[in-house]
């Protein structure tokens, strides 16, 4: 039993709203005078605000609710209705959604004041927050959306924001390829993902396509439809979320300016993959061997991205395959079938790895844009505030107690214990020292230690309170945000057992005291061989061997770029130059030179002399009279 | 039968004359062949009791029309340099009257197709000045006003082409 | 009968129709023109001659009218086309070559 409210639908529709004006105002203004900056980062940040007002609103609203039904649903208009395809613009607010829809647009909210101090000065201030107030538009939509359809919408909507916004600084070829590259190696997910759509609607989508019908029909599947319907989503989880094999995009993405990488490459476009995964709980849970290929795609890839991440010499690519690692962690969460633990580290992620894109932003702001470790040190003096909120980011992310992350952490990894992934939890252990250590390897060589270019070192102050503002207020929720969870109180699972197919795992009080021993240990051993190399600030060291290999990401790129790019560029032109000319311009020129050429051969009887012409007529008259005469007879 | 012969004889002249008409090469030459046609197609009109179309024929046709051709022929001073080399004219006439054949072909054999009738005799009253005078002025009033206008039109286009003196470029 | 006359108007009518379209210098041409409508004069006469009614006459008038008002024009351009190219010759003009 749900209940019918129409403000749901305005939750999106603010932001996407302010899209469109901003970016109107933006086109208009743009050659005549310049709006003062002010003007567009008051309009940028009435939206997403509004929508976390809203949010609280829903949140309360569903709080008011009985446990069993706890849902709100709106139905703006029918879209589309083909044969036994029904389909609505509408809009489901149940615990999961709920959760998901109070921290985008809060982290969204507190990114969009960031960004009004960090871009200021650019010369295309208005389509930045245009950009981002449609991608948070799209974002909600996805997350609100009451069917595959409608979040296949936002699905898209975002991963075309994060093209026009990864390309945002368009006079450099190498941002404007790494858009592209976003939005490619995004594509081939999404066909996987409407092949999945496609399968599920042919298996049980007659009786409606939305997510409430879609559970109440599930046992209707056989086990093998079910299985491939699950491998094709995730496929298209794997696009969204940077999973192997479709990770690529996401290193490249940081070309694009820091608060774009803070909130859609950290927080939450890239979780997208996981909350669908969750969504369709009920699909996972009926097979569980979907859900194993799922965990184990998300802790190699977990591993993988770690070791990356242990050799980059960039600030925000440390960050963003850390991003990877972490988003291995929740596929490797939900596939164990703990989805509200993977959906919990989704929200204690979102806050410190947000957190740890804006201090770096606010590190390269203070630098002048120099992302380059192996070029700062000795910063902690001079960006106090920075340096503090950032240390508590990191010790999140590294899973130290009692900050958040190491709740979400070792829920995930206490979950892989209980229910028999004993490889998943050892590699999620492995991993978790790797995370330790390579975060604060980057912590210790950007702020601790000699400055290593002394004269970026002296220009650099504390950033502006527009932008340290939010760093404070995201520490705190990264601090505090794990105890929504603890075990014991569990506050958070059971606000999403409504929306979500979970068993939960009885492993035993031993089981959990190991796992949270094993994984404090991990860390204990990561910070301190990062202590041991880095504490005291060293130069740039030399890779040799394995190391170059890892440094240039075992040259995954190079491999896909010479096995799929360049022989489908070789398709495409040889397309271009052999059959296009001839079998698709050829009847087309043939047809006009057939033309030319009829027309060349009529012109012989224009001959320009009027006595041929009189000669014509009498000819033509003679054969008339020869023609009359015939029918005299 | 004396009719008969006038109009063989005039008939006979007719062709020749046309004949010399398409023949010859200079164009004086034939101006006179058809000065010569047109005066016997008056005689015909005469035998057909047209009596003012004969005296018409020979004013205007033979009397204004030709003599203005004439007049400009003289007056353009054509030596016979000036004429065209018509080398292939024998061969273009042979051809075009095989062409004009089907044409004659078709309208001899319409003529056929008309019932011979008695030629009656008719009064003094057809084909005089007054005779005609009235049916020009009754029944065809407003054609006959319509070819003044057409004259009027080509005495004006007449005047107009000849006094384009300095545009001709 | 009224035959005879009406034969040997197809025959100059022919005669003028060969003159047209086989001779090249202008003047000819013109006369062959004028052959023509002679033939038909003659036939409307003729015919008037058979219905015994004199609207033939009329139209014959009308006809030389006509006749008449051609023949100026055309000589104006005639005279116009000699002082142009000095020529007489109707291949000579041929500007409609296409």
């Amino acid at each position: 039993m749900e209940q019918s409210v129409n403000y749901l639908g305005l939750i999106p529709l603010f932001p996407l709203m302010g899209a469109v004006f901003i970016g109107l105002l933006h086109v208009f203004s743009c050659d005549r005078y310049k709006l003062p900056e002010k003007v567009y980062g008051l309009l940028a940040c009435i939206g997403p605000i509004l929508s976390f007002v809203m949010a609280l609103k829903v949140f309360f609203a569903l709080k008011a609710l009985p446990v069993d039904s706890r849902f709100l649903s709106h139905k703006a208009f029918t879209w589309f209705s083909v044969g036994d395809l029904h389909v609505n613009m509408g809009f489901l607010a149940d615990p999961l959604s709920c959760l998901m829809l109070l921290f985008v647009t809060l982290i969204g909210s507190l990114i969009h004041v960031y960004s009004i101090g960090y871009m200021g000065g650019d010369k295309n201030y208005g389509k930045f927050f245009a950009y981002m107030n449609l991608f948070l538009g799209s974002m909600l939509v996805l997350v609100l959306g009451d069917g595959p359809v409608v979040m296949f919408v936002g699905w898209e909507g975002v991963g075309l924001c994060s093209y026009l916004l990864i390309s945002y600084y368009s006079e450099d070829r190498s941002n404007v390829l790494a858009g592209n590259k976003a939005f490619i190696v995004n594509r081939i997910g999404d066909f996987g993902f409407v092949l999945g759509m496609a399968f599920l609607f042919w298996a049980i989508g007659g009786q409606g396509f939305d997510y409430l019908s879609l559970k109440a029909n599930v046992h209707h599947l056989t086990p093998a439809i079910a299985l491939t319907v699950c491998l094709l989503l995730f496929v298209g989880a794997t696009g969204k979320s940077a999973q192997i094999p479709l990770y690529v995009w996401l290193p490249d993405a940081m070309a694009g300016p820091t608060p774009v990488s803070a909130l859609i490459h950290a927080a939450t476009m890239v979780t997208a993959g996981v909350y669908m995964v969750a969504r369709f709980s009920f699909l996972y849970a009926h097979v569980e061997m979907a859900g194993t290929i799922v965990a184990w795609v998300g802790i190699l890839t977990a591993l993988l991205a770690a070791i990356f991440g242990m050799f980059q010499d960039d600030i925000k690519k440390v960050l963003a395959y850390s991003t990877v690692s972490q988003l291995g962690y929740m596929f490797a969460g939900v596939g164990v079938a703990a989805y509200s633990a993977g959906i919990f580290h989704v929200f204690t992620h979102a806050f410190f790895k947000a957190l740890l894109f804006l201090g770096a932003g606010s590190v390269i702001y203070a630098l002048h844009h120099e992302q380059n470790i192996w070029k700062m040190g000795g910063l902690k003096s001079k960006m106090p505030k920075t340096y503090i909120t950032m240390v508590i980011g990191a010790l999140a992310l590294a899973g130290c107690p009692p900050f958040s992350g190491f709740f979400s952490k070792d829920e995930i990894l206490y979950s892989a214990l209980a229910t028999g992934h004993y490889g998943i939890w050892a590699v999620g252990v492995l991993v978790a020292g790797m995370t330790a250590y390579y975060t604060f390897r980057m912590i210790f060589v950007v702020f601790h230690g000699q400055p290593r270019d002394q004269h970026a070192y002296d220009h650099a102050q504390e950033s502006p309170a527009v932008m340290t503002v939010p760093l404070i207020i995201l520490a705190v929720g990264a601090v505090f945000a794990g105890f929504l969870n603890v075990p014991g109180g569990q506050t958070v699972s059971h606000w999403l057992a409504p929306s979500l197919t979970e068993h939960h795992p009885h492993g035993g009080a031993f089981a959990m005291v190991f796992a949270m021993v094993t994984s404090i240990i991990a860390f204990a051993i990561g910070i301190k061989i990062a202590y041991t190399k880095f504490g005291q600030g060293g130069p740039e060291p030399v890779f040799n061997g394995f190391e170059v290999f890892a440094y240039n990401k075992f040259y995954v790129d190079e491999l896909y770029n010479a096995v799929f790019v360049q022989p489908y560029k070789a398709i495409g032109s040889s397309i271009w130059r052999i059959i296009e000319p001839n079998v698709t311009d050829a009847p087309v020129k043939g047809i006009s030179r057939l033309y030319m050429i009829l027309g060349a051969a009529f012109k012989v009887f224009q001959v320009g002399y009027v006595r041929v012409y009189a000669i014509y007529m009498i000819v033509g008259l003679s054969l008339m009279s020869l023609f009359l005469s015939q029918s005299l007879n | 039968m004396f009719a008969d012969g006038l109009f063989i004889g005039f008939a006979v002249l007719a062709v020749l004359g046309a004949a010399g008409l398409v023949l010859f090469r200079h164009p004086m030459n034939g101006a006179m062949s058809f000065v010569v046609t047109l005066i016997s197609l008056a005689g015909l009109y005469a035998l057909l009791s047209a009596k003012l179309i004969f005296a018409l024929q020979l004013i205007v046709y033979a009397g204004a029309i030709m003599s203005l051709i004439v007049f400009i022929i003289m007056f353009l001073n054509i030596q016979p340099d000036d004429l065209p080399k018509e080398e292939t004219k024998l061969l273009y006439i042979i051809g075009g009257s095989i062409i004009v054949l089907p044409v004659g072909l078709f309208l001899v054999k319409i003529v056929k197709s008309i019932p011979m009738s008695s030629a009656a005799l008719i009064g003094n009253d057809f084909g005089g000045v007054k005779q005609v005078g009235l049916l020009l002025f009754k029944d065809w009033l407003v054609p006959f006003e319509i070819v003044s206008i057409l004259l009027l039109v080509s005495l004006i286009g007449a005047v107009v082409l000849a006094g384009k003196r300095g545009s001709i470029k | 009968m009224i035959h005879s006359y009406l034969y040997l108007s197809i025959i100059l009518f022919c005669l003028g129709i060969v003159g047209v379209i086989s001779r090249r210098n202008v003047f000819t041409v013109f006369m062959s023109i004028e052959l023509m409508l002679n033939a038909a004069n003659l036939t409307f006469v003729a015919f008037a001659r058979v219905h015994e009614s004199m609207d033939g006459h009329v139209l014959a008038m009308m006809v030389m009218a006509v006749a008449a008002a051609e023949a100026a024009l055309a000589l104006a351009v005639v005279i116009l086309l000699h002082k142009h190219k000095s020529k007489l010759d109707t291949n000579v003009f041929s500007l409609l070559k296409g």
